[in-house]
């Protein structure tokens, strides 16, 4: 999952594309009888038509030097649109909360948009590879957060490697929904001796009732079920300079047709987190436009793939 | 905090439309709702065919699938949509001795998307 600004904003622009002609769909991270979710704290290996509306993240802050704790709570937005089958973009970014010590800050977070391409899929062997670069554009949030050292001052790139891998060949057939994701990256400060760039990486491991119920064993339970995906989500960043942070996300998706719906604990995954935060929760509503705007706003804008001339 | 709450409300009454209009329209990926014989099963009576049942009707044009025995032989023959009801795809079946059988198919929703997949069955004495 990565963060959305500005949500009526992309709305707008994405009402604008609804001209286009039918065609052929693809979307979804898809790979042969595998299909990765949308992660929450990570991003998935796939590109997509797709909205994360709303994520909202809720921390509580700890107590520090004998004064009261707080809590923050965001609430992000995420639009992915397809260019090319292959070939897709993010807009992302959330309305940030922060009741701390008395004071109360709020306002938008700084935009970050991500250019990524997904590239062939291996269907046998349940792999597929995406590759992105993540912009975040400093000075698109709010001055006052900014003042406060809410938000970062310093824009960034991040060029970024995305995994996903289903176990779908193991040979123990209730190990088969099994599969991992992960992703890392180096994200470059524009200003390394104000914030320094950082290494940025992350991994889910999920147990797919979906693919339980499709390829290995129908299960006679009740349909809610057989649409579940338990997960457990690790991220974590290692600055240049200054200690590495991190969290542990243990939670469950419900897969629908044409929705997802998410909830995780945030749990710090180390001492130097744990001096920031305490275990919050995640929770979001996420769209496949693809399947709710089939040959308008949820097809790619060019029906080619970059892969496949 | 107030400049939050119109877009959230936006939010929450988008997702709200999208959630009632998935439970009366059909149109999106097609996958695998249930099967017969049945995904991972055992059965003891040869079946003539094997019924697949998806989420969202089919193209029949675009939607196939076979079945192979052990030895990756197809002991099927063309299957085809059914036509009273497109969400279901249809794979007859010759005379199939014990063992485990694995149906590959992959189909196109009416929406265009394109989905496959595997699952296998096993025929016991």
């Amino acid at each position: 999952m990565i963060r959305l600004t500005h949500g009526l904003a992309a709305l707008g622009a994405a009402t604008l594309l609804l001209s286009v002609t039918v065609s052929m769909a693809h979307a979804h991270a898809v790979c042969g009888d595998r299909v990765f979710p949308a992660t929450l704290t990570i991003d998935d290996p796939g590109v997509g038509d797709e909205l994360s509306l709303p994520t909202i993240q809720y921390l509580p802050i700890p107590a520090s030097g004998g004064g009261p704790s707080g809590r923050s709570v965001d609430y992000g937005y995420e639009w992915d649109k397809t260019i090319t089958q292959d070939l897709g973009f993010a807009l992302n970014g959330d309305y940030f909360t922060r009741h701390d010590a008395g004071e109360t800050l709020h306002g938008w977070d700084n935009i970050t948009l991500t250019l990524k391409d997904e590239l062939p899929c291996s269907e046998a062997n349940e792999f597929m590879v995406s590759v992105g670069v993540i912009r975040l554009f400093a000075r698109s949030g709010s001055a006052q957060l900014r003042s406060a050292g809410a938000i970062s001052s310093v824009g960034s790139t991040q060029p970024t490697l995305y995994l996903g891998k289903g176990l779908g060949e193991l040979p123990v057939d209730y190990l088969r929904p099994l599969a991992v994701t992960g992703e890392v990256g180096y994200q470059v400060s524009d200003s390394s001796h104000v914030s320094p760039s950082q290494w940025a990486y992350g991994a889910s491991l999920q147990y797919s009732m979906p693919y339980l119920q499709q390829h290995v064993k129908a299960l006679d339970v009740p349909e809610f079920f057989t649409r579940l995906v338990p997960l457990v989500e690790i991220s974590f960043t290692s600055p240049t300079r200054g200690p590495t942070t991190g969290t542990i996300s243990p939670g469950i998706l419900y897969e629908s047709d044409k929705w997802q719906f998410g909830v995780e604990a945030i749990i710090s995954g180390n001492h130097a987190t744990r001096l920031s935060q305490g275990t919050g929760v995640l929770l979001q509503f996420h769209l496949f436009l693809d399947d709710i705007f089939p040959n308008s706003l949820g097809k790619p804008l060019f029906d080619t793939n970059l892969w496949k001339p | 905090m107030k400049r939050i709450i119109p877009p959230l409300l936006v939010a929450l009454l988008f997702a709200g439309q999208v959630v009632f209009a998935d439970m009366n329209s059909a149109a999106a990926h097609a996958f695998l709702d249930r099967a017969s014989p049945a995904v991972g099963s055992t059965v003891h009576t040869p079946p003539t065919e094997v019924r697949i049942q998806y989420t969202e009707e089919l193209e029949p044009a675009y939607s196939a699938a076979h079945v192979e025995d052990a030895s990756g032989a197809t002991v099927s023959t063309a299957a085809h949509v059914d036509e009273n009801e497109r969400s279901v795809l249809i794979v007859p079946l010759g005379a199939l001795k014990p063992g485990r059988y694995k149906v590959i198919w992959k189909v196109l929703s009416v929406d265009t998307h394109i989905t496959n997949g595997t699952f296998s069955f096993t025929v016991a004495p």
